[in-house]
């Protein structure tokens, strides 16, 4: 009787969890459909309850800003879901692009929440 | 001569066989999860103080980082150094942390704690083995001089970066 408490118990803290997911870690710029700006495409996937915006940034090697567009640079997503989103960037600053970068956004009504912020960047 | 001749028809035979391969293809894409294992709880062990320790009945946040291919993600942990949420503070804050890894997946990831950097209130590993790592993360806030914090809700949020390198 013990063990089967246990194990609810364990499998009730798992399911606990919550996760952040960014995807791909390398992606690569191609040309878009206007002259000078080049677009990726790049997958956010929402499995935690406690969060439903992500906020998108892009830096250079010293974590400066470099200027991009997007649809939304503050996605909703909810939880369980899964949002692509294309990031555009001109062609004369896909030399210097090196981190492209989803930040979790708690809302204030709903803190204090886990009161974990995850970030997670992948490299041009 | 008449087993010659069956033997090398065997050997002819047996070359034009056809062979068809069939491919199997795979691909195994490097991923970074962060997963909020345990959130965190600010115990109030003297009026001047909070502390997710246990001790100061506290709950310490704990975070996982999943990583499918190794050596491909540094792990940044910060742990606060300011309220997300607080009632009005007029006086300074002292702030304190410490992460530690708490669980590994793998024995290749027993070297983690020793190689981690420490600067400011950030703690960096290189997560070097495929699997999954988690992080225990104390914070502790002392209040001005001895002073008490004023009544209310406080929040403060621990930072989990994981960077492609």
């Amino acid at each position: 009787m013990k063990k089967i408490v246990t194990a609810v118990v364990a499998a009730l803290m798992a399911t606990t969890a919550h996760a952040h997911e960014w995807t791909p870690t390398y992606p690569k710029f191609e040309p878009s459909f206007m002259d000078g700006i080049v677009v990726t495409t790049m997958e956010l996937f929402n499995k935690r309850s406690d969060i439903e915006y992500y906020e998108i940034t892009v830096h250079d090697e010293g974590w400066n800003p470099v200027p991009f567009a997007t649809t939304a640079k503050l996605m909703y997503v909810p939880y369980l879901g899964k949002e692509s989103v294309e990031i555009y960037i001109r062609e004369a600053d896909c030399d210097r692009i090196e981190y492209i970068c989803t930040t979790s956004k708690q809302l204030e009504l709903n803190a204090p929440g886990s009161g974990v912020d995850s970030r997670i960047c992948s490299k041009v | 001569m008449l087993r010659l001749i069956a033997a090398l028809a065997v050997v002819a035979g047996s070359t034009t066989a056809n062979a068809e391969s069939v491919p199997i293809t795979g691909n195994v894409s490097s991923k970074c999860s962060i997963y909020t294992s345990v959130a965190g709880v600010y115990g109030n062990p003297t009026p001047d103080a909070l502390s997710t320790d246990p001790v100061d009945g506290g709950v310490d946040p704990v975070v996982r980082f999943d990583v499918t291919a190794a050596d491909y993600y540094i792990a940044k942990i910060s742990w606060p150094n300011s309220f997300a949420s607080a009632p009005s503070l007029d006086d300074a804050l002292a702030w304190d942390g410490e992460v530690t890894v708490s669980q590994t997946s793998d024995t290749g990831m027993a070297g983690y704690e020793a190689a981690k950097i420490e600067y400011d209130n950030v703690t960096e590993y290189d997560l070097t083995v495929a699997g999954s790592t988690w992080f225990q993360i104390e914070s502790s806030v002392d209040y001005g001089y001895g002073k008490s914090f004023p009544g209310g809700q406080y929040s403060a949020n621990v930072t989990a970066e994981c960077i492609a390198s």
